[in-house]
Formats: C-alpha cells, structure tokens, sequence
C-alpha cells in the first residue's frame, strides 16, 4: 500500500512542487498583506479537490489499474491507498497551515480564532469533499467526476442563495458564533472536520465495493 | 510437483462473445504458448487468471493457490508483462523500484539494477522518453525483480524488433532453466513460440481447439498441397481443415506420417503454427 501510496506522490511530484512554490509565493504576498490568509487557505482547499481526480486521470492515462489490480495486493489495499494518499495531503496541508496561521500571529497580530476556524472548516470541506468524489471516480472515472465537483460545489452554492434570497435562511444567525467563548466555539468546530473524517471512512468501503464489482 | 497453472472448466460471457469451457495445465520448467485472433479469447483467459474479471464458472489455481480465494498467495509468485507499459510516463525506473518493492516480499533492488544494466536501461531517464523496446524491458525488468516462480506476458513481443524480441526470448528460456519455473506466453507471433514454447494451446472463438505439446503438433500435423479434383478425392476424415485459392488447393492434416502412407501421391510437408491458424481462422471443413 505504501508503495502505490508513493507511486501517486511520485507521479504528481512536478505538480505538488507547483502547488507548494504557488503557496509559499501566496505566503510572501500574505505576509506583506497584499494577500489574506483565508486566501490560500481557500486554493490550498481547491488544490485538495483537484488533485485525487488528477491522480486517477493520470492513472487512467497510463491504463495503470488493471497492472494495480494485477499485484499482490487485493483490491481494498489499492482503494486504501488513495484515500491514505488524499489523507496524507489534508495532513500535509493542515500543518502547512498550522504554520501560517501560527506565523501570521506572531509576526502581524492577526486573529488567531478566526484564522483557526478558517482552517477547522476548510480541513473538514477537504475531507468531505474527496469523501463524496471518490466513489464517484471510481464508479464513473474522473471526467465525469470533474462535472460531479463542479455540481457539488455549485448546487450548495446556488441553494444557500436561493435560500436567502426567498429569507427561508438568515445569515445573521452567524453572527451570533461570535459571542461563544472560543474554546467552546473551537471544540464545536473542530466536530467538524471529524464528521468529515468519518464521512470519508464510510466513502473508503462504498469504493472498496464499486470496485469490488468492477471489471478490469 | 503442482503445475504452476491448472484451469478446470473455464467460463465467462459478454453476451456476444464467450469463454467456453477453458482447460488448460501449465507444468513447471515449461512455456505455454497461447495463441489465437485478435478477440478468441487469450486476453480474456488471462484477466480471469489474474482475477481483473470474474468468471462465471470454473476453477484456476496458480502455484496451487485458488486465483479468487486465496488471490495475494496466487500472485504473490507472478510476474507480469502485458501488451503495454503500465508506468506513468512521468516515473523514471528507479521509481518503479520504490512502487513495486513494498508490494512484493521477495523485491530484490539489486537484481531489479542489474536487469536494468543489463538491458541497457538508463535508470534515471524518464519513462516517456523510452521506445517501445525499452519500456517492455523495463516490464520485464520490474517483473523479474522479485523472483517469480510464474511469468504472464500477454503479447509482450508484440511491436518489438526482432533483435530486441530475441533477447527477451533468450531471457526467458534462461528463466525456465528452473523447473520450478514456468511461463504464460500469450502471442500472435507464432515464430516466436516455435522457438521457445514447450505447449501450445490456439484458442478460437473462445475455445481451446488444440492443446498440445509444441513439438508434436508440429512433427504430426501436415499441409497437403493440391488441386481441386484430388482434394475431392480425400476422404474428408482424413483432413481436418481445407482452403482454396486461386492458385490450387491446401488441406491440413492432423497425423503426416498415416496421410503421406494413405496417400503416396500427394505431397505433405511440415506445417506451422501459422499455417494451423490460417486453416483454422480462414479455412473451411471438407
């Protein structure tokens, strides 16, 4: 499983190098407050939802699962790999941003709270969101999975708004988070991301069983 | 000592198309040959062996290990080499290595660099930049690694020169030099399997419709040239496939020796493996 665990992080090893220079470039603008940090804490968010869907184009590109499935391994490991894979990523990101968010408060006195909140809701939307996708992917590949994304992101979207626009959803309701202590508003966010986790355990065995039925 | 593949009534179907009741044996210290059109069903056979697709019926052990219950034994002895490169363009062989080591137990790094040496594979070169030649030898390479006792090529010659086609046949008779070794080849370059192959096995329309020892389908079987009237004159249990040309007429027959004492007139010569296929494939039954 670490084998094909490295075997993704090899074959997208020019694009995660991008990835990290683009942020570490983001991280220099935010630092001369050109930039917020809820910025590249958002691309770092895109980022995670791009690259499991590349990892499988790539490896459709190189007809790579039927040699996968051809190893030792059995099925499930090969599954397990890629969310271990996209794990390891929110892992990665979640500390990248751990340090900036600690960075930015020791050197600009930024809000420490709302920093660690933007980073709890976007490690728990970075979790979610490969939770519903890689099913997906692996029951219909990843072109369709792009369309998929692009719903998920834009029904919820357009939902909320529609919502607010007929008043069936108050915002202003938010504001109210605000005066929680924030240890309690911490504890409770942090509920977040762990939903999240479970989301994706759940999403593992849904893909171990689409891939279970597929044929290669 | 256990064959290192042993397939009992092997079926699957796609509806228009059918695996038929599939037997084949693949003794240790031997090459299988397995030939065929393109769609008869090799590439078929071998995804149900490697478990890529599920058979409807049937049984397949390989190093006596059930393909579907006991899957990470029954691999765990393979090696494999397909019609194509499954590595990213993007990898170089050195990362090959780190993919594939912590799946097998028997990796060995060494030898994996000296096949890489040996076939004069750069080991920091991107995969992308390979030819064809030296991307199968790399399959090769990664599929030898880790000691196989059972390699499965699936038209790994297919596209290669016959200079680099040769030294890959020389490395897989090297291979069967252990009898505990053995080889699936599947192929539609019979020239090649008439050099190494020890069983043949020509699957047609999704059946095995010869399965034998190389050498004695070729030292029995038999092409008859002649014309129409003297085809019409054989007694059509003594042939088994005939085609008609422009030029005169051919018949294929299964035992030489009893055709050419029955017949003293007619001229019987050697066949091919190609020879069979082409009566097979295009002939017709008397």
């Amino acid at each position: 499983m670490t084998g094909l665990m490295m075997k993704d992080l090899l074959v997208m090893r020019k694009a995660l190098k991008s990835y990290f220079l683009i942020i570490a470039f983001y991280a220099v603008l935010a630092w001369m407050d050109i930039l917020n940090f809820g910025f590249i804490i958002t691309f770092i968010q895109v980022m995670l939802m791009v690259l499991p869907i590349s990892a499988f184009a790539y490896d459709d590109q190189a007809k790579w699962d039927r040699y996968a499935m051809s190893l030792p391994l059995g099925r499930s490991k090969v599954v397990g790999a890629r969310y271990l894979f996209v794990l390891l990523l929110s892992l990665c990101t979640l500390a990248l941003g751990l340090g900036g968010a600690a960075f930015s408060c020791m050197f600009q006195q930024e809000d420490l709270l709302e920093m660690l909140l933007t980073l709890i809701v976007s490690a728990a939307i970075g979790l979610l969101i490969p939770a519903l996708l890689l099913p997906v992917t692996y029951k219909w590949g990843p072109e369709r999975a792009r369309i998929y994304l692009y719903a998920m992101l834009l029904i919820p979207f357009v939902g909320f708004l529609l919502l607010a626009k007929a008043d069936l959803i108050d915002f202003s309701t938010l504001n109210r988070l605000g005066t929680l202590p924030p240890t309690v508003l911490i504890g409770g966010m942090a509920l977040l991301p762990l939903g999240a986790l479970a989301a994706l355990f759940v999403s593992y065995f849904i893909s171990c069983r689409v891939v279970a039925g597929k044929e290669y | 000592m256990t064959n290192c593949i042993e397939i009992k009534g092997l079926c699957k179907s796609y509806g228009d198309f059918a695996l038929k009741n599939i037997d084949l044996t693949l003794p240790g210290g031997s090459i299988l040959g397995l030939i065929g059109e393109n769609g008869a069903g090799k590439t078929t056979t071998i995804k149900c062996i490697l478990n890529l697709i599920r058979r409807d019926s049937g049984e397949i052990t390989l190093l006596g290990y059930d393909n579907v219950r006991e899957e990470r034994l029954a691999k765990a002895d393979v090696g494999l080499v397909l019609d194509e490169c499954f590595f990213h363009d993007t990898l170089r062989p050195l990362d090959v290595a780190k993919i594939l080591a912590p799946a097998y137990k028997n990796w060995d790094g060494e030898l994996f660099r000296s096949y890489l040496n040996k076939f004069g594979l750069p080991e920091k070169k991107l995969i992308k930049e390979f030819s064809r030649g030296m991307k199968m030898k790399l399959s090769l390479s990664a599929a030898l690694a880790h000691r196989p006792r059972l390699l499965i090529l699936d038209e790994a010659t297919a596209g290669l020169d016959p200079v680099v086609r040769d030294e890959i046949l020389d490395e897989f008779l090297g291979f069967i030099q252990d009898e505990d070794h053995a080889i699936l080849m599947s192929s539609h370059i019979t020239s090649d399997l008439e050099k190494v192959a020890d069983y043949i096995a020509y699957i047609h329309q999704g059946e095995v419709v010869l399965s034998d020892a190389k050498d004695s389908i070729l030292d029995s079987y038999g092409r008859v040239g002649c014309t129409a009237a003297q085809l019409e004159a054989i007694d059509p249990h003594d042939i088994l496939r005939t085609r008609r040309g422009s030029f005169g007429c051919e018949a294929l027959v299964k035992d030489r020796a009893a055709f050419s004492r029955k017949y003293p007139m007619l001229l019987v010569e050697r066949t091919t493996l190609e020879d069979i296929m082409l009566f097979v494939g295009k002939g017709e039954e008397k």
